[in-house]
């Protein structure tokens, strides 16, 4: 026990000699935003893999173990962390990550967001008031984030600053110059299924029309009647289904063999470490699956 | 923080300085490192660095609101349901436990929660119970100690064990394990008290915590106080007629002045991975005052005086199988404690007005002596496909089983054999906010003489939990 604990401080002692910020980042997403800005100056441990749906995890003793040595917390917020990061944050015991402090950082509170105001009643399904969460497929809003982020670690690290910024601007030049190449390539595809409404930012940012959910409403998996109701409103139209991994492959195979439309298995988030360059290479997957189906 | 710190005085009076600079917006310093190339329309954070502040349901009312429905259909499809022998003592009947067969309003439950300021939080949690309305839980916590420290005041359950802090909504059968309701209460060890509790800064992580309880109020910290035990009883009064005449005498047992009941705990979790989570505990406990009294309709009074300690172990293990709405995953988890209560045991009867010993032949009926039981339960929960699992518990209660109660001739106290309950359950959750639930329970208790098989009985129990308003997020 004792050896183990000098062997911890140690450890501890090490990370803060080099400097780095402990940067803890809910999802994959935010962990390569962390890390696209904040370079060698942080050290960065993600929370949850892109292979899982992040409304529905479990507040575990081992994110608590990261959130005890962070020095900033990075979530999705408005609400898409609701079931387990409060607890997270209050079984971690280290004030610097609790909301309104300095440490606490929610990505989707920096810009506007859509769908936002919408009634609190649940039985509209899992709704979020406070807007639509999901800001991490877009990349515009991503670059926004980006700069405020910088700013933030600035906060924390003045003296790497300028480096920060200089990252975030790099980012957000990095969105910029691929930008109108997605949109040319999607432009005139017919639209997408969805399973969840979270990808219906990176849709409005490209222009193609969600042509509807494989949820009922929010946060309810789809049931025969949903899908009957699907199938006879979009016949005849064309389009791709959407769906992730660990999304009920039954509804979307059964969709899209009525609907006639192929089934995209993509993925929400880079991979664990991942950074801008396979966020952008993401960001590339999606426009290829949507744009199959001009 | 503590990286700051290292990298020198210069940093530390760098970041104080743009501190300053960011608190005022209107200084020169703000304008001088804005990014020109953004757009006016990304300011919409109050300061450059972003705002702080959490959207939700959660902080945008406070407090946050919530209210749990339970409600249980219960039937005793066979056998007769009695209580385990053994745990008489120190365990108060009326409500939990085996209640009436039909349907069942259980405990509503109703909380508030929320940032006091920015230096403590605070919760109350108010169950109604039948017609009474009862405080489960109502304490506050620090939000802001440094170093991983946390103090906790009020009416709390306390963290020892697994189950113990988990109120009824959160468990993943309809009933407490027997080893929770025999050994520490119906509510669980739940006491009025101070907490300390640290997290400790390791990749594994580690949390110890002290508690200081009042005691009284749960299984475990029986307590009476001084108290004069009285008896009304008709005399001849010599003239052909009765007379009225009380009998008073001093129960013997003192008061003990609060604190009387304290624990520890440890929890201990590795880093599995984001597949695998699993937590190990150790808490244990001393009641410097153990007091029970018992009036018999005979008017016989029996006291139990001393005090007790337990000890325990806990585990749970999930697996996440990245699946949706808990396919696939899985949740094992298993206690066990052990307790003992050290007391002096008086039996005595008024005899011309006076408390005397009551007798077995010669010898008086008081000994010192020692009731040590334990119980344990493990079970498991297995996501069988989207919002639905099934979950299977095996109990065991009193595998030593020294109980309280009297052997009176004998001058010791009397064991009993140990009892078991098995429980199969499964769960349709519609949402997270939902839960339907069917369980069977076989219970094989054991009864007074000995034996099994009088208390062997089938229940079948249906449960709707509902969860409305916004509910903070549970702990691992």
């Amino acid at each position: 026990m004792i050896r183990w604990l000098i062997a911890t401080l140690m450890l501890v002692a090490a990370g803060a000699a080099h400097g780095q910020l402990n940067v803890v980042a809910t999802t994959s997403n935010m962990g390569m935003l962390a890390e696209t800005v904040g370079g060698e100056h942080v050290s960065v441990t993600v929370l949850a893999p892109p292979d899982r749906d992040v409304h529905y995890l479990e507040a575990r003793p081992a994110m608590m173990a990261a959130l005890r040595r962070a020095d900033l917390l990075l979530a999705v917020g408005a609400e898409l962390e609701v079931g387990w990061l409060p607890a997270a944050i209050s079984g971690a015991g280290n004030a610097r990550v609790n909301p309104g402090r300095r440490g606490y950082f929610e990505a989707a509170a920096q810009v506007d967001r859509i769908e936002e105001g919408r009634p609190a009643d649940r039985a509209l399904g899992d709704v979020h008031p406070a807007g639509n969460p999901h800001v991490y497929l877009d990349p515009e809003r991503m670059a926004r984030i980006a700069r405020t982020l910088a700013e933030r670690l600035a906060e924390m690290d003045a003296a790497n600053a300028q480096r920060f910024r200089a990252n975030a601007q790099a980012f957000a030049e990095g969105v910029e110059a691929r930008i109108d190449g997605w949109r040319e390539r999607v432009d005139g595809a017919p639209g997408v299924v969805l399973f969840h409404a979270d990808a219906n930012y990176l849709m409005r940012l490209l222009e193609v029309p969600v042509h509807g959910y494989l949820e009922p409403v929010p946060g309810v998996p789809p049931t025969g009647a949903h899908l009957r109701e699907l199938v006879r409103g979009l016949e005849g139209k064309r389009g791709v289904i959407i769906r992730y991994p660990y999304q009920m492959e039954r509804a979307t195979d059964f969709l899209g063999a009525r609907l006639d439309m192929e089934v995209h298995e993509l993925m929400p988030g880079v991979e664990v470490g991942g950074s801008a360059e396979d966020y952008f290479a993401l960001i590339e997957r999606w426009v290829d699956a949507i744009s199959s189906a001009k | 923080m503590k990286s700051m710190l290292v990298t020198g005085t210069a940093g530390v009076l760098a970041l104080a300085v743009s501190g300053v600079a960011l608190a005022q917006p209107s200084s020169p310093t703000r304008a001088g490192v804005a990014d020109p190339l953004d757009s006016p329309g990304i300011g919409t954070y109050d300061v450059l660095g972003g705002t702080r502040e959490q959207l939700g349901a959660l902080r945008a009312f406070n407090p946050a609101i919530s209210v749990i429905f339970d409600g249980v259909y219960e039937n005793t499809v066979s056998g007769e349901l009695d209580e385990p022998a053994g745990f008489e003592g120190g365990h108060d009947h009326g409500h939990g436990g085996g209640g009436d067969d039909g349907l069942r309003l259980r405990e509503t439950e109703v909380a508030f929660s929320g940032s006091v300021d920015s230096y403590f939080d605070a919760m109350a949690i108010f169950v109604v119970d039948g017609d009474h309305v009862e405080i489960e839980e109502a304490y506050i916590a620090t939000s802001s100690l440094p170093a991983g420290l946390q103090v906790k005041a009020g009416k709390f359950l306390s963290d020892i064990g697994y189950i113990n802090r988990q109120h009824p909504h959160q468990w993943d059968f309809v009933d407490r394990p027997l080893m929770s309701e025999f050994l520490f209460g119906d509510h669980g060890l739940q006491e009025t008290g101070v907490q300390l509790s640290w997290v400790a800064p390791t990749p594994w992580y580690t949390r110890l915590g002290v508690e200081v309880l009042q005691g009284g109020g749960s299984a475990i910290s029986g307590y009476e106080g001084s108290q004069t035990f009285e008896v009304n009883f008709l005399r001849e009064d010599g003239a052909g007629g009765f007379e009225r005449v009380r009998a008073r005498g001093d129960s013997g047992l003192e008061d003990a002045s609060g604190p009387r009941l304290f624990t520890a705990f440890a929890k201990v979790a590795p880093d599995l991975g984001f597949d695998h989570a699993a937590q190990f505990g150790v808490s244990g406990g001393y009641a410097r005052s153990w007091q029970n009294a018992v009036e018999h309709s005979s008017a016989r009074f029996e006291t139990w005086d001393g005090d007790a300690w337990f000890a325990g172990v806990d585990m749970v293990y999930k697996y996440d199988a990245a699946r949706s709405y808990g396919h696939g995953n899985w949740t094992v988890q298993g206690e066990y404690f052990y307790r003992v209560i050290d007391v002096d045991y008086r039996s005595r009867v008024f005899q011309d007005g006076a408390l005397v010993a009551t007798q077995q032949g010669d010898a008086a009926d008081e000994f010192s002596g020692k009731a040590k039981q334990d119980g344990a339960y493990l079970q498991a929960l297995y996501g069988i496909a989207p919002r639905w699992n099934v979950g299977a518990r095996a109990e065991a209660l009193g595998i030593t089983n020294d109980s309280l109660e009297a052997d009176r001739g004998e001058n010791r106290f009397t064991s009993f054999g140990t009892s078991y309950r098995y429980a199969l359950q499964t769960s349709f959750m519609p949402t997270e906010f939902s839960r339907i639930r069917l369980q069977a329970n076989y219970a094989d208790f054991a009864d007074d003489n000995g034996g099994h098989g009088h208390g062997d009985a089938w229940t079948v129990m249906l449960q709707y939990n509902l969860s409305l308003g916004a509910h903070g997020a549970h702990a691992f």
